[in-house]
């Protein structure tokens, strides 16, 4: 008889979720469900409202990260009105989404998937969360984490209006300029934010890559998916958080397309499966087969990891530097002069993302502003 | 050493925020900790929900409950974690007026299903797959829950102790509130707002008010607001003067108008129906002075038509707990007491 794991609600992410593992007589894994039971209904109830109001619905889309979908909303509005942002707008909205890429990554490494490794995977359950990274790590250094999800929410609260569900994106701008103080703050803030990654790359080898269990754990078969990798990346094919267009590779490290973001329905469908309320992307041009890996099946992931996997390198000499112990640890061949074949086991994915956070915004050390810096509006 | 009491935060039709907004309360988290045992959270936690099953009823003192009742599980959820605490608190604005989710209120399920499974631009569902309560599957059924017909607040299906307003709350405001509790003082009567005002976003707003008057409203992008001027008098759909206060005026701050997250103040119950009122007596009279009645009413209708979408302006973050709740509240209450019924003990 088959026997059945249920996991329910899958935890430490943002979204509901659960999973129905159905064992075999032999009580190996015969087949896994990933099942969504949630559905609210963005694409229906957004028509009839005003379109200024997207930043201000869709953010609602994730609390966790809505500074996303504010951004993603505010650049479609753009794009709606057919207006550029001016440099300085540009240059906020950058710095903006850059503390919130800090904050964001810490709030995953420290309290939503790092734990499985900072208390440890075999931790008892109820441990296996924020509050047992501080036990484990000791509150001092708990204070630090802290710290750094602290002076970012005040970036973004600052520029954003609010810590979370900000407001401040516009058609064409953004609605709040910044003055010559808060970017003294704002360029500490970044100055603080790299000391802490370089702190959390040590930490991620201290804690893991020093043990044998998990590095072992980290590149065995159970966590590799081969499959494609999207990012956005800059006119230089390199990261970039904020702006750019939308690179896929193939699971070799091939580059399979590149495009604007506004073309995404020539290169991405949904499908759909009767057993989840999520609707299931992929790449159009490959189509779906299914939950499976390869070159033939249109899953592709778009993540921390997957964002290096696209990118030429690295922009910074210091995140250069990790980025190339992260590839040649997984043992990757270079496939262009500065960009390795795709590492696909998925833990390395926290790496990634503390390496990510060792860069620093560009606006960071390009923005001037006048001391009558005012609000930028289109129009 | 005594058990340190329970606390729980659960998301039920909901984004996350309320999760990133109580992590936000930062450093104070070590009290938390110190003072309870966190018990449950799924965005931070893995406890499931069996081991709230297990649960004595009223084994945790607070649970704040946020999200709004969109599904059949939403509504089990609410009917479970109401058991099992001793104060539920509708915790942000889905659970206490609906929010975001019950804009689709606006709207119906069947319409909201044919949009995201039947006609969305980059849908591949040739068959017109439409996910459904039972899947069967070689190895066994898989469940959803039911998708109902409406979006309530938690109010809506079970008791509530108190309300804690916003889209997120404000974390100071979360703080305050759990550091009432740790302190040991009493707490104000049932029903109660907590973590928030009794005034208007207004009280708090830095902007100099003057004489509203406004001729026409302007969308945000239209106009360049003066950064010291009430937004509203200067012909901003700005919410603050139907919300109430309690997040300090974030959003006048960056020159942005209050879109009303923290629902309506006290002593009213329909926040669109405040704003409206608020609305109607600030539109200037004097170009009317020599109207006939029928261009009156039209010169009104043409000032108002400059806002559109009034619903979605005026309920966004209230529409499930507004008198109109989306015009289908019956058909809701009738459905949410079926499933109450059959997931009842």
């Amino acid at each position: 008889m088959t026997k059945r794991i249920t996991i329910d609600p899958i935890t430490r992410l943002e979204g509901h979720g659960k999973i129905e593992i159905f064992l075999n007589d032999d009580g190996d894994v015969e087949q896994t469900y990933f099942q969504v039971p949630e559905l609210r209904g963005f694409e229906q109830f957004c028509l009839g409202r005003k379109a200024e109001d997207m930043p201000n619905i869709t953010n609602r889309i994730c609390g966790v990260c809505p500074e996303a979908h504010h951004m993603a909303a505010t650049k479609a509005l753009d794009a709606v009105f057919g207006v550029e942002p001016p440099s300085a707008a540009k240059k906020i909205r950058e710095l903006f989404y850059s503390a919130f890429y800090a904050t964001d990554h810490t709030t995953h490494f420290y309290a939503l998937g790092g734990p499985d490794f900072i208390v440890g995977p075999d931790a008892p359950a109820s441990e296996r969360n924020i509050l047992g990274v501080i036990s484990k790590v000791g509150v001092e250094i708990g204070k630090t984490v802290i710290a750094c999800r602290a002076r970012n929410h005040h970036i973004i609260k600052m520029l954003g209006g609010r810590a979370v569900h900000p407001t401040a994106g516009l058609p064409g701008g953004w609605s709040k300029s910044i003055s010559a103080d808060e970017r003294l703050l704002i360029e500490q803030t970044a100055r603080e934010n790299i000391e802490f990654a370089l702190f959390s790359l040590q930490a991620f080898d201290d804690l893991v890559l020093k043990n044998s269990g998990y590095v072992e754990l980290i590149l065995s078969d159970i966590y590799r998916h081969r499959t494609y990798s999207m990012g956005t990346v800059d006119a230089n094919g390199q990261l970039n958080f904020y702006d750019g267009q939308v690179r896929v590779v193939d699971p070799d490290g091939a580059e399979f397309v590149q495009y604007a973001p506004k073309d995404y329905a020539e290169h991405l469908a949904e499908t759909v499966l009767p057993y989840s309320y999520l609707k299931y992307p992929y790449l159009k041009q490959v189509g779906w087969k299914g939950f499976e890996d390869g070159n033939d099946s249109g899953v592709y992931a778009a993540t921390p990891l997957t964002r290096l996997n696209v990118s030429e390198g690295m922009p910074t000499p210091r995140a250069q530097e990790h980025y190339e112990r992260m590839y040649t640890t997984f043992g990757c061949a270079k496939v262009s002069a500065r960009r390795y074949a795709p590492i696909h086991h998925r833990l390395a994915t926290h790496w990634a993302r503390t390496s990510s956070c060792s860069t620093p915004p560009s606006a960071c050390s390009s923005w001037r502003p006048t001391p009558r810096s005012r609000a930028m509006r289109c129009g | 050493m005594a058990a340190k009491p329970k606390i729980s935060m659960y998301w039920a039709s909901s984004c996350g925020g309320c999760e990133i907004a109580l992590v936000n309360i930062h450093e104070h988290l070590l009290e938390l900790a110190d003072n309870f045992d966190f018990v449950f959270c799924p965005c931070l936690l893995d406890t499931k929900r069996h081991d709230i099953e297990a649960m004595d009823d009223g084994e945790m003192l607070i649970t704040f409950f946020n999200g709004a009742l969109r599904t059949s599980e939403n509504i089990e959820m609410a009917h479970l974690l109401r058991r099992k605490s001793t104060l539920l608190v509708a915790f942000g604005s889905c659970a206490s007026g609906g929010c975001i989710p019950a804009l689709a209120n606006l709207t119906t399920r069947e319409a909201l299903m044919e949009t995201v499974y039947g006609s969305g631009p980059t849908l591949d569902n040739a068959v017109h797959v439409v996910p459904g309560p039972t899947t069967t599957v070689p190895e066994g059924d898989l469940t959803l829950p039911v998708f109902e017909r409406t979006v309530g607040t938690l109010a809506s299906a079970v008791d509530v102790d108190y309300v804690i307003p916003g889209c997120p709350p404000e974390s100071a405001q979360i703080w305050a509130v759990i550091a009432h509790v740790i302190a040991g003082k009493p707490l104000p009567p049932k029903g109660s707002v907590l973590g928030a005002g009794d005034k208007t976003v207004c009280d708090d707003c830095k902007r100099v008010k003057e004489e509203k008057l406004v001729s026409r409203f302007h969308r945000t992008w239209e106009i360049i607001p003066d950064r010291t001027q009430c937004l509203l008098e200067q012909g901003i759909v700005c919410m603050g003067i139907a919300t109430r206060s309690g997040c300090g005026g974030l959003c006048p701050d960056v020159n942005m108008p209050c879109i009303g997250c923290y629902g309506p103040p006290e002593g009213v119950r329909d926040q669109g129906a405040k704003m409206i009122g608020a609305l109607g007596a600030i539109i200037d009279v004097q170009p009317m002075k020599d109207m006939g009645e029928a261009r009156v009413a039209a010169h009104i209708a043409e000032v108002l038509d400059t806002i559109p979408d009034l619903a979605g302006t005026l309920y966004k973050f209230s529409l499930g707990g507004s008198l109109m709740q989306g015009g289908l509240a019956t058909a809701n209450a009738a459905t949410q007491a079926t499933t109450a019924e059959s997931t009842a003990r």
